[in-house]
Parts: C-alpha cells; sequence; structure tokens
C-alpha cells in the first residue's frame, strides 16, 4: 500500500480498503485459531526418535504424579543399559489431540499414559498400537485385573498398572470438634455437613467441572440414585443433582466448584476449613505435605445401586512407536512388573492391579488405602460404563459433566438438567 | 494498490527522475509481495479451505486422518437443532457487544489520557503494553484468582462491608459471562489505547492552540478534533476488536470452561467442545465457519455505513 506519508488521515477509498486489508489479515489469523491449534508435536520435542531412546507422553503436572513417572524411568534404565527414557508433558486437554494428530502425520510417541476412559477415543483415532501379540506373550497376565484392560471391538489397545477411585476423605479434628462419627450412611453424612456449618466450617469440596471430570464425580451420587447407562432415566439423574445442589442450598457446598478440577477442592480441603472432601486415593501425598490436621478415608456412603469408577491412566504403545518392542519391555519393567506396581501405592497412593502386588504389605498394611480396596469390593463400576458404545464414551462424559455442572451452578434446575441430559443421551447410547 | 502521485516536474516522456518517489517495476513490487502472499496462503488460505471442507463432511476421530465423507448441510442442521449453537450465537454477541463497547471506549480514553509524551505516560504505557503481552492463560489465571470467592475483589468488597457474600463472578450464569467478556476487554485495552494514541499525536498541536484560543474545552477538543481524527483508526481497531471478540476461546478455556453448565459456552469454545472433547471436527468445523462468517458480515456492514457516512457528509 503506497501512501502518501504526508497526509496522516487516509482518504475515505483508502480507508476501505485499508480496512478490508486487515479485516482479510484479521479473519485469516481467526481461521488459523480456529482451525484447531493442535500440532502433532512429532519431533524432537517428543515423537519417537528411534535408537535407544523412548518417548513417554502423559499429562502428570502432580509433584508425586511427575516423581512416578522418573521413578519408572530410572527403574527402565537401571535394567537396561544404554536405554534412555524421555517424560514429555502435554496438558490434559490437549493429550489426545495432539495424539490423533500425530498419527494422522504418521508420529507420535512411543508409549502413551493417558486417561484409560478414553482408550477408545484414542483407538478409534489411530494413535495407539495393537498389544494383542504382546499381551498373548505376557506370562504374568493371569496376574491383571480383566477390568483394567481396554480391549475395543476385540483389540487390546492399553492396560492399566494401577486403579484410582473416588473416596470420601474427612478431616478428623472437625468431626471430633462437632462430635460425630465418619459417616457410613448419605443421613449421616447431611448431618454431620450441617453440625459443620453450623460450627463454621465447610461442609464438602469436590468437582462441578463440565467435562468429563464433573461426570467421574457425578456418577458416584446419581448412581446412588439409581442412575445407569444401561437405562438412563431423568428422574434418577434429577435426585442425584438435586441431592448435591440441595448442599449449595443449604450453604454445605460452594457453588464456587462448578470451576474447580478436582486439584483445588482438595487443596481447599487440605487447608483445613472444610469436614469432607469427594476426592481420589492419588490425593495421598498432598495430604501428607499440606495437611496439619488428624484426617481419614471411608467409602462414600452410597446407597446399594451406588457405583465408584474404577480410573486410573491406561499405557498403551504409540501408533507410530519405532521402539513398540522397547516400549513392551518398558510396560512389562515399570507399570505391570509386580514391584513396579507398588512404586504407584508408595509414592501416589493409588491401588496395585495386579493381585500379588495388591496382597503385599505396602497396600494391605496402609489405613489410608483399606476404605479404597474396600471401596473397590463393595461399589466398584467400569470406567467408562460397558453400556456406552467406544465411539460416545467423550460425548456422554461431557453431556453429564455439563449437566453437573449446570445444576451446581444454577444454570439450570436438577430437573432440567437432567431431562436435557437424557435427551442427549439418547442418540449416544444406541 | 497504488494511489495517483502528483506529478514530476519535467518534460512529459522524460524519463523519472531518481529519488525516493521513483515507481519501481510491478515485477519488483509483486517479488516482494511473494513472501508475504506465500506466508498468508499456507498459514491462512489453507487451513480456511481444510475449515470449509471440514464443516460440509463427516469428520471425526476414526475418519480424521482418512477420507472424508461429504455430509452436506449436516454438520450445520445438527448444530442448529441441538439448540447448542444457537445458544451460542446469542452469548457470541453479547459477549462481543461488551468486549466491543469496553475496548474501544476505554482504548480511547486510555489514549486521550496518554496523549501527552511525559515519561509518566510512557511508563504506564510500557506498563499497558506488558499486560497486553501476557500470555492469555497467564493472565486468565490472574484473573481467576482476583475474581475468585477469597480473591482480591471479593475480600474488598467483604471487607469494606459493601457486600455480605462474595460476587459469584464465575459461577453465576450472567456474572461468568460479563466476568470473562470483561477479563477479554481488559486484555485488549492496550493494543487499542496504543493505536489510538499513536492516531491522536498525528494531530498538529496548532489546531488545539487555535481550539484554545477559540475557547473550546477539552471535552469539546475531544469530541470535534480527536474523534473525528481517528475515525479511520477506529474503523480498522474496531474490525479488530470484534475479531477478537469472536475468537473469545482462551480466557473461557482458562476461567471457567464453559461454565457453568454451558453458560459461557461461546461460538469457538463451542467448536473446540465438538471438535476436541466429543472428536466431532466436522461439527465443530461447522460451527467455527458460523463464528466466521459473524465477523465478516459485521465488518461488511460496518465498513459500509461509513462509506455511505463519508459519501452523503
Amino acid at each position: 500500500m503506497d501512501i502518501n506519508g504526508n497526509d496522516a488521515r487516509p482518504t475515505p477509498r483508502r480507508r476501505t480498503r485499508l480496512a478490508l486489508t486487515s479485516l482479510a489479515a484479521a479473519s485469516g489469523l481467526l481461521l488459523a485459531a480456529c482451525s484447531g491449534g493442535t500440532s502433532a508435536g512429532g519431533d524432537a520435542d517428543g515423537s519417537s526418535g528411534g535408537g535407544d531412546t523412548l518417548t513417554v507422553w502423559h499429562y502428570f503436572s502432580d509433584d508425586n504424579q511427575v516423581k512416578l513417572m522418573d521413578d519408572f524411568a530410572a527403574k527402565f534404565e537401571a535394567e537396561h543399559d544404554g536405554a534412555t527414557v524421555e517424560n514429555v508433558f502435554v496438558p490434559y486437554d490437549q493429550l489426545n489431540s495432539k495424539l490423533v494428530s500425530a498419527a494422522g502425520a504418521q508420529t507420535g510417541p512411543d508409549v502413551v499414559v493417558f486417561n484409560g476412559a478414553e482408550a477408545a477415543t484414542l483407538a478409534l483415532g489411530g494413535a495407539l498400537a495393537p498389544l494383542d501379540d504382546y499381551w498373548a506373550d505376557f506370562a504374568d497376565a493371569g496376574e491383571v485385573s480383566e477390568s483394567v484392560v481396554h480391549t475395543i471391538d476385540g483389540t487390546t489397545y492399553a492396560v492399566q498398572g494401577y486403579v484410582n477411585l473416588l473416596g470420601l476423605w474427612y478431616n478428623a479434628d472437625i468431626l471430633a470438634e462437632i462430635g460425630v462419627e465418619p459417616p457410613t450412611t448419605m443421613t449421616e453424612l447431611e448431618d454431620a455437613m450441617g453440625k459443620a456449618k453450623d460450627a463454621g466450617y465447610a461442609g464438602i469440596t469436590l468437582s462441578g467441572l463440565p467435562q468429563s471430570q464433573g461426570e467421574w464425580q457425578a456418577y458416584p451420587w446419581i448412581s446412588s440414585e439409581g442412575f445407569t447407562y444401561d437405562d438412563p432415566q431423568a428422574d434418577a439423574l434429577a435426585a442425584g443433582l438435586g441431592r448435591v445442589r440441595g448442599w449449595v442450598d443449604n450453604g454445605w457446598l460452594s457453588q464456587e466448584a462448578v470451576t474447580w478440577d478436582q486439584t483445588v477442592p482438595f487443596q481447599q480441603f487440605a487447608a483445613g476449613r472444610t469436614a469432607f472432601a469427594a476426592n481420589g486415593n492419588w490425593q495421598m501425598g498432598t495430604a501428607a505435605s499440606d495437611a496439619d490436621f488428624e484426617y481419614g478415608v471411608v467409602p462414600l456412603p452410597l446407597s446399594d445401586t451406588g457405583g465408584v469408577y474404577l480410573g486410573g491412566e491406561g499405557q498403551g504403545i504409540g501408533a507410530f512407536s519405532e521402539n513398540p518392542d522397547l516400549a513392551w519391555e518398558y510396560l512389562t519393567a515399570t507399570y505391570l512388573d509386580a514391584e513396579g506396581q507398588l512404586l504407584p501405592p508408595e509414592i501416589v497412593g493409588s491401588l496395585p492391579s495386579r493381585a500379588d502386588a495388591a496382597a503385599d504389605e505396602l497396600v494391605t498394611g496402609n489405613v489410608l488405602l483399606e476404605p479404597f480396596a474396600q471401596t473397590i469390593t463393595q461399589f466398584g463400576a467400569n470406567y467408562p460404563s460397558p453400556a456406552v458404545p467406544a465411539a460416545s464414551v467423550a460425548d456422554v462424559q461431557l453431556t453429564v459433566g455439563q449437566a453437573w455442572s449446570a445444576a451446581i451452578g444454577g444454570q439450570k434446575s436438577p430437573q432440567q438438567a437432567a431431562d436435557d441430559a437424557i435427551a442427549a443421551l439418547g442418540p449416544l447410547l444406541d | 494498490m497504488t494511489t495517483t502521485l502528483a506529478p514530476t516536474a519535467g518534460r512529459a516522456g522524460s524519463p523519472a527522475a531518481p529519488g525516493p518517489r521513483r515507481r519501481r517495476p510491478r515485477q519488483t513490487r509483486l517479488l516482494f509481495m511473494l513472501p508475504a502472499a506465500v506466508f498468508l496462503g499456507v498459514l491462512s488460505v489453507y487451513p480456511l479451505v481444510t475449515l470449509v471442507r471440514m464443516a460440509f463432511s463427516k469428520v471425526t476421530a476414526a475418519t480424521l486422518n482418512a477420507d472424508w465423507a461429504f455430509s452436506g448441510l449436516d454438520n450445520f442442521t445438527a448444530g442448529l437443532e441441538s439448540g447448542d449453537t444457537g445458544a451460542a450465537v446469542s452469548r457470541t454477541l453479547v459477549f462481543v457487544v461488551v468486549v466491543t463497547v469496553l475496548g474501544m471506549g476505554l482504548g480511547l480514553g486510555g489514549a486521550i489520557a496518554l496523549r501527552t509524551r511525559g515519561w509518566w505516560s510512557g511508563a504506564l504505557l510500557a506498563l499497558m503494553v506488558f499486560v497486553w503481552a501476557l500470555p492469555p492463560v497467564v493472565n486468565g489465571s490472574v484473573w481467576k484468582f482476583l475474581l475468585a470467592d477469597t480473591g482480591l475483589l471479593n475480600t474488598v468488597l467483604l471487607g469494606t462491608g459493601l457486600r455480605d457474600t462474595p460476587v459469584p463472578f464465575l459461577y453465576d450464569q450472567h456474572w461468568a459471562l460479563a466476568s470473562v467478556a470483561f477479563v477479554n476487554a481488559f486484555a485488549v485495552i492496550p493494543f487499542n489505547a496504543l493505536v489510538y494514541r499513536a492516531a491522536l499525536l498525528t494531530i498538529e498541536p496548532e489546531v488545539f492552540e487555535a481550539a484554545q484560543l477559540d475557547g473550546a474545552s477539552k471535552a469539546q477538543q475531544v469530541r470535534h478534533i480527536m474523534v473525528p481524527s481517528v475515525r479511520g483508526t477506529t474503523l480498522v481497531l474496531l474490525i479488530l476488536t470484534l475479531v477478537y471478540g469472536f475468537r473469545s476461546f482462551d480466557f473461557i478455556y482458562v476461567m471457567t470452561y464453559g461454565g457453568p453448565g454451558t453458560a459461557t459456552n461461546t461460538l469457538p469454545f463451542l467448536g473446540y467442545l465438538q471438535a476436541f472433547v466429543r472428536y466431532d471436527y466436522g461439527l465443530g468445523a461447522a460451527t467455527s465457519v458460523i463464528a466466521v462468517a459473524g465477523v465478516l458480515v459485521l465488518a461488511a456492514l460496518y465498513a459500509r455505513s461509513i462509506r455511505n457516512e463519508e459519501k452523503h457528509g
């Protein structure tokens, strides 16, 4: 554009041209942004590089979880001369997109540590390599619980080295002050939260985020009211959502929970001003380091229909790994190894998926792990529910997570949130 | 694009005099444009074409890396029938209005306040540019802390007795949309102020001296000298701010994740959820195309109205 430099103010025609040029450039930028800025990430900064180097993509930022990754890397490197493990952090919300994009470019990591519930998404996106041959030859396969082997359309793509689940953390000092025992029924829990509020404390913390974390947190409470994915009924869903919204109305739960992921509410609990936290076994390290009060865990006080998801991270081999055999050796030396499986309970507080490791004194002698082990027996539910088709898992989790958030945040009444969610779930569950 | 230059002195047909006003041959100018054209083509035109193609195809995680089946308007109708797109359009319009009004108004106000060439205005501008240059994730996280129940704003409000309960900035459906829109506006004000200030500094000081001699007040100077002088700048900034408002993704992602429920799902965030959470890339692309179309329509309307205004005085 050739504008006379003596004239600071463009003429009308120039002004329009200038505007349109700016618009074109700006629209271009907008479209580039809208077209999904995920890069494959498959180069020097994280894709399979061949040789004796293994790249492991994960989404952990918590100190204890990062330490576990580092310890697994150290264990493998110590047992395999010349091997190097590079742990690469990818934010949780970007991991799946990056993996699928990388697969499109025929690249990606050697090992993927991901939310086990999303195995179907990654497998359908072509990001995971089949493990059938490796699994068939794995001598210790019989030790691993079948509920943590992720098989999609007859092909095994991932296995979990440990299980994570929710329990009810309680502040023993507050319970002693208000004169109640750790609750075993919903009535006892609500009674205790009421007394805690009267004494100037918050009742409970949990996550009401409108996404998969919200659905994970919602499931125990909605299933306790009779909701299932096999036969989803609006009334049961509304009852579950309504109960928790009632906690907000009573001042036992902060409505701010809709902005919290699962880390924030536990930090709130660890600050010592809250009676209960619905949170996971993986918070043990945080509790030990941050809580300066007596605390304990009991199973969530659910009804007979209640279910607690058995979650945790799945481990698989990248579809375009240049070292698939070495990657499998890494998995069998760490996540699937009897000795390796004792690191997660020790460092993070996760429960082993191997029967022999689960029977170890390190696990059975841990008073905090015991309620979680009891929960597995009493309420353990497959994650995701087998009733949800593989291709719909992400959709279902988002739909229920948004309903959970809408009810807690007061965007919709519990009944309206439930009705909308059931309407959306219909075609997804067919 | 060229403009007519004043004829150079000399006989008709004589070679152009050497100097800064000599025209470069057309091919040379095209050569200079080539890198920018290639850059724009690769980074803008190609993604745009891909986006539009995706919007009219059935693309999921399973088919992303395979052939895309043409699906006509299915993605658009699916979004509209579910009610998600319509609701997101309404929220986006509210969002864009708040961001544009605050961003333009306070940008111009800031520029007028910082029109002087003193050191303090330079320091304040540097601080504003620092705020503008902060990554949205950092900016958004800081604001999330500030707006929390135990954050600075609520602490002050409760401490001064102005309120008995915290303001639900990020967890009430109406407050949340207003809050993320405000933070988006906050982030664009420094840029707008900077550009406006550059435009204001081109006004000759004699113009203000003459106005003062004629008895014009400060407000009259703003209304009759400054505002008309920055009209061209306003057009460009308005379009950029509109585009910025329509791009409302990063702050929402950091501060509310579209919640509570779906209360802050604007078109770009809805597109993100559809494409990168639900893995329905076709549906997400269709939503993004609607967002882009909205920007183009608004910009075209505004450009035409400015043209008409100038034509008819």
